[in-house]
């Protein structure tokens, strides 16, 4: 289960953080918050599941999308979200995600939460291994 | 001509930026011994023809002699300086507006903040 460390009046107070199980063929909707002053402009909102480690996030599943973001006089407060198709190519296993805004040099990127993704290993499809009688009798 | 009454202050902002509301008051003091009524009135110049108009709640009101009256206006910025000119009338015996006083004052074109993100974070994360 993720976790994540908020200061309070008494030191690190720690909230921990449900994790949501996936599959295969899901997907996970990642809905941020972030701050907006200026002008309207279209960005990239973009999430990740992977790894977050010392050496920064390894990504093994990502999603993207534009949002228009309108124009702010003052900070502003928005929400948007991104979805996450969720295929073979993770493996079952505890996953961290993180989001951000911009391209290749993002604008603003979230802090990662930790093992907040559980992906569940696939359902092997419908097969039959082998078969005996079990019985016969006079009905 | 006699003046009944003088433009003492423009209150507005230096700048705007374009396409805001920016909100104006016009203080007019009465110069005479006794009430007289007096109308605000104001129009923009901005290189367009005619000037356009300033809008204002009440354009007129009865002030006592000595006193000083506000009148709230605004107008919505164009994409260039524009050059406030208020104008006063006094209303005559005759039943009729007469022209009073005017003055002028500027508000320039503000440059618009481009856009910029504080932070982002994750605020819930489901299975659809």
């Amino acid at each position: 289960m993720g976790a994540i460390y908020l200061p309070s009046q008494y030191g690190l107070l720690l909230i921990p953080l449900a994790a949501v199980q996936v599959k295969p063929g899901d997907k996970l909707r990642v809905t941020c918050q972030y701050s907006h002053l200026g002008k309207a402009e279209n960005q990239t909102l973009y999430a990740a599941i992977g790894n977050s480690g010392w050496a920064g996030f390894d990504e093994v599943l990502h999603a993207s999308k534009t949002i228009s973001v309108p124009e702010d006089a003052s900070w502003s407060y928005r929400e948007d979200y991104v979805d996450i198709a969720i295929t073979t190519a993770i493996s079952a296993g505890f996953y961290d995600i993180y989001a951000k805004i911009g391209g290749t040099i993002p604008k603003v990127i979230s802090p990662a939460l930790m093992d907040v993704v559980e992906v569940l290993a696939e359902i092997p499809e419908s097969q039959f291994g082998e078969m005996s009688i079990t019985g016969y009798a006079k009905v | 001509m006699v003046k009944y009454a003088d433009i003492i202050e423009i209150v507005a902002p230096g700048e705007a930026q374009a396409g805001s509301r920016v909100d104006i008051t016009m203080k007019v003091k009465n110069i005479y011994f006794s009430p007289i009524g007096i109308m605000a009135g104001g129009a923009l110049e901005y290189g367009v023809s005619p000037w356009p108009g300033i809008s204002f709640a009440e354009p007129s009101a009865n002030v006592n002699g000595g006193e000083t009256h506000s009148f709230s206006g605004y107008f919505i910025m164009p994409d260039k300086k524009v050059t406030i000119h208020a104008y006063s009338y006094c209303y005559g015996a005759d039943g009729s507006w007469h022209f009073d006083d005017e003055m002028t004052r500027a508000v320039n074109l503000a440059d618009e903040v481009e856009s910029q993100f504080g932070s982002i974070e994750i605020v819930s994360y489901v299975r659809r």
